[in-house]
């Protein structure tokens, strides 16, 4: 009972002691032992709660085998609450039983016994002396090379420590972090490092066996630079001049001959041309004095104006300036009849319907009668507004057909002047035709009508057929087109109809008035002799007359396909010429577009025109 | 390292051609009788049985921890006692540094003696026993046949570090290894398997790293 009672006094008493808050300390904990060269260690404590009394703490170590217990050497160098065993005392391949003891007043308290091999706790510091160095060997790309120094500490000379060692990198925006073990070498090449990027690197080290990686490195940054090749440089540098001189070059053609080259890429819309049409007489704008030169007296035109005498203007290119008209035929210049056009002008409407026709009148090459031209002038005047009038102007010899189409550019070139110089622009089509003819001896007329498959317009002299429509709204098209060789207008048509496009057959189309009752009918006239440079032959034939059967869309002129005209001469004509014109073509440089300007040529309905492709308008 | 010529070895005709001389530290491999000459250098010799060293620490340590998950604190808990623990060996750079390059030598051909037999005990004592998985079963084995090519290894850099006049010929410690190697075995039967890694582990990375000194300090210019 009693000795109940002073274990019970006990009690009371440590409790009271901890009711006051005073007790003996807490047991410490040993938080870990490292070592950072492997010839001396460092271990650490936590302390735990000392009671309310000061507390000391003790450390007590024994080694392997041995029964003697030594207290720490050094409480000092590593900081609070730690223990430093220098190389004196530090025992490799040995085990170490190691205890912190907690004191105070109240009493004491002992950790659990912590056991240590040094050679296991071994945690190095981190690699010192990072550098990086760019290399740029000749031929090869150039390659960074990352070197390092161990830890000063470690005696890795001697082989006491051999240290491996990982380094990482990532891009200066990266997230996440790209490890490369490197071993036991102390540098590093890196080699596909993207040009330009900022990169971060890190590096560490481990004992080779055992232990623990050392803390990474402090960040070393790294610029890669751009890589400037001298031979990329110099291709751009080849590049940036070859391009400014072909800009140069361009714009210097443009200025000199821009308005060539915007005919080139952008062919005029063929104006109509109306034979007996003076030019000139347009450009002075009276309405009436052309028409009364037209000699139509009336709209619209009668009967009378058939016998209009086609003059044929032959202009051509500087080689053959014939501005003046060709009287060849005979024809006085004259009335090329003209439908009196509304302001606006279509004179060409005629031929921008018809492509066919202008092509008809292309079909030979021509002079055509300076009058003509000058009413076409006039005409081309009076469809100033904007409208283009645009005529189609065949020139047999050369076998281009002079477009002259107001429309792209106002231009007041008018034919007269523009001959010298000109271009002759004969229907795209013609012009490819022509081309074609060039470049394909004897080809079948048909053949020039290569199809483009976008512009796929035939210009039937004869016939009148409802392709004929579309045919001729292609043609229109035609002007926008860029040159092409192939001839886009006419697709072959089994039935002929109508190598209009032959260049060759450049011919008169006279267009007759259109009767107004049916189907206008447009002239087709060959025109016998013509012109002034006696490169084509033009067959002996007849008149041809063929009947314009309809008008569509204003400007597409449906001619219908007459007996009195003889197709197969007609074509064959062509054929015949062909080569002849091949030859003469060869010679011309610039060819000349007859384009049809499909939206501004609105042809009246009951326009009959005359049209006569073989007036030569210099087109400019 | 650059090395510097040494005089001919002592004891060898100078007359002998040394075709395969090659400086300081060159073993010059014309035994006689060689048909060629294998230009090894003692220090490509010494990284040799580093290397082989190396692995054989590797290996005890893997057969180790699969055995017994590291704990640092299970180390001290059952009283280790290596029947090498006798051996008076270096603990510690310091030491190691300190005493001749002979006794070093020595040291290790010692160490790597006296676990030739209880390794081929253990071979034997664990087919019997089925306790470790086959990939260590068969680890096991190969640890002894790899002591045994590594004490071969250090046999051979240290005749020809002999014969470069680099240590002396004293093979007095030599002869008593062998009477210990007996006492030093029969303790070794009676360690239990897993002192008996734990022993062996250590011991290798002991000869590892007399090696790794001793190829240092016979560098001449190698400040150790």
């Amino acid at each position: 009972w009693s000795i109940k009672t002073s274990s019970g006094i006990q009690i009371i008493i440590n409790f009271s002691l901890s009711l006051t808050g005073e007790s003996p300390p807490e047991k410490p904990t040993i938080i870990k032992c490292r070592s950072p060269e492997k010839e001396t260690f460092t271990c650490w404590w936590k302390p735990g709660s000392d009671g309310g009394h000061p507390t000391n703490y003790t450390f007590l170590y024994s080694k392997e085998g041995e029964q003697q217990v030594y207290e720490c050497p050094d409480y000092r160098t590593a900081g609070p609450n730690s223990c430093y065993f220098d190389k004196k005392h530090t025992s490799f391949w040995t085990i170490y039983n190691i205890t912190v003891k907690a004191t105070n007043k109240m009493g004491s308290n002992v950790s659990d016994p912590h056991y240590v091999d040094v050679t296991y706790i071994v945690q190095p510091d981190p690699p010192v002396n990072v550098t990086l160095e760019l290399k740029k060997p000749i031929n090869t790309k150039p390659y960074l090379v990352l070197s390092w120094s161990p830890p000063p500490l470690a005696d890795v000379r001697s082989g006491w420590l051999t240290l491996e060692y990982e380094l990482r990198l990532k891009p200066e925006e990266g997230e996440e972090w790209e490890t490369v073990f490197v071993g036991q070498q102390t540098q590093y090449k890196m080699f596909s490092l993207n040009p330009g990027k900022k990169y971060i690197v890190q590096i560490h080290c481990k004992p080779d066996h055992h232990g623990s990686w050392s803390e990474w490195s402090s960040e070393k940054y790294i610029q890669i630079p751009t890589d400037f090749r001298v031979k990329d440089m110099v291709v751009w540098i080849i590049v940036g001049v070859l391009s400014s001189l072909i800009c140069l070059i361009m714009s210097w053609t443009m200025v000199l001959k821009g308005y060539r080259m915007i005919a080139f890429i952008l062919p005029p819309v063929p104006g109509p041309k109306i034979k007996g049409i003076d030019t000139h007489l347009l450009e002075t704008g009276k309405s009436e004095e052309l028409l009364s030169a037209l000699g139509c007296h009336g709209f619209p035109p009668t009967s009378d104006c058939e016998e209009l005498l086609i003059e044929y203007l032959e202009v051509e290119d500087s080689e053959d300036q014939q501005l003046m008209p060709s009287h060849d035929n005979g024809h006085p210049s004259k009335n090329a009849k003209r439908i009196p056009k509304e302001k606006d002008s279509d004179s060409g409407r005629g031929s921008c319907d018809s492509p066919s026709v202008l092509s008809e009148k292309c079909r030979e090459s021509r002079a055509l009668p300076s009058t003509l031209q000058t009413q076409d002038v006039r005409d081309v005047q009076e469809n100033k507004e904007g409208k283009r009038s645009w005529e189609t102007e065949c020139i047999a010899s050369e076998q281009k057909i002079l477009l002259f189409n107001n429309e792209s550019t106002k231009e007041t070139t008018w034919p007269a002047t523009q001959l010298p110089d000109n271009h002759l622009f004969a229907y795209h089509s013609i012009v490819d035709a022509h081309k074609i003819t060039l470049s394909t001896t004897n080809v079948n007329i048909t053949s020039f009508l290569v199809g483009n498959e976008e512009h796929q317009s035939q210009y039937p002299i004869t016939e009148t057929l409802h392709d004929d429509m579309e045919k001729q709204r292609e043609m229109e098209n035609l002007h926008s087109k860029t040159d092409q060789t192939t001839v886009q207008v006419i697709k072959n048509r089994p039935n002929d109809k109508s190598p209009f496009l032959n260049p060759k057959l450049m011919d008169y189309v006279e267009v007759h008035k259109v009767r107004q009752d049916k189907e206008p009918a447009v002239l087709l006239k060959h025109k016998e002799n013509s012109r002034k440079s006696d490169k084509y032959t033009v067959p002996g034939t007849s008149k041809e007359y063929t009947k314009v059967s309809t008008v569509v869309d204003h400007n597409i002129l449906v001619l219908m396909p007459d007996s009195r005209i003889h197709h197969t001469s007609v074509i064959q004509e062509p054929a015949m010429e062909m080569p002849q014109n091949l030859q003469q073509g060869q010679a011309e440089k610039n060819m000349s577009y007859c384009l049809t300007v499909p939206s501004e040529c609105k042809r009246e309905t009951s326009g009959s025109e005359y049209m006569d492709p073989s007036s030569f308008m210099p087109f400019k | 390292a650059a090395l510097t010529p040494l005089p001919p070895p002592a004891g060898t005709d100078p007359a002998t051609p040394l075709l395969c001389r090659r400086g300081a530290g060159a073993a010059v491999a014309a035994v006689a009788g060689d048909a060629g000459c294998r230009l090894l250098t003692v220090a490509d010799l010494f990284d040799r049985v580093i290397r082989h060293s190396g692995r054989i620490h590797s290996l005890a340590t893997a057969l180790c921890e699969k055995r017994l998950p590291p704990r640092d604190n299970e180390l001290g808990k059952s009283a280790r006692k290596c029947h090498t623990s006798g051996m008076l060996t270096p603990n510690g750079t310091e030491y190691a540094q300190k005493i001749p390059r002979e006794e070093l030598t020595h040291l290790t051909l010692k160490l790597l003696q006296a676990w030739k037999e209880p390794l081929s005990h253990f071979n034997q004592h664990i087919e019997h026993h089925q306790e470790l998985p086959d990939d260590s079963l068969s680890k096991a084995k190969q640890i002894s046949n790899m002591v045994h090519e590594l004490k071969t290894g250090v046999e051979k850099v240290t005749e020809k570090m002999q014969s470069m006049g680099i240590i002396n010929n004293s093979l007095t410690g030599m002869a008593s290894s062998e009477a210990t190697g007996l006492s030093i075995s029969n303790e070794a039967n009676m360690m239990s398997d897993s002192d008996f890694i734990h022993c062996f582990r250590r011991d290798s990375n002991k000869v590892q790293s007399y090696l790794k000194i001793l190829k240092c300090r016979i560098m001449p210019e190698n400040s150790c």
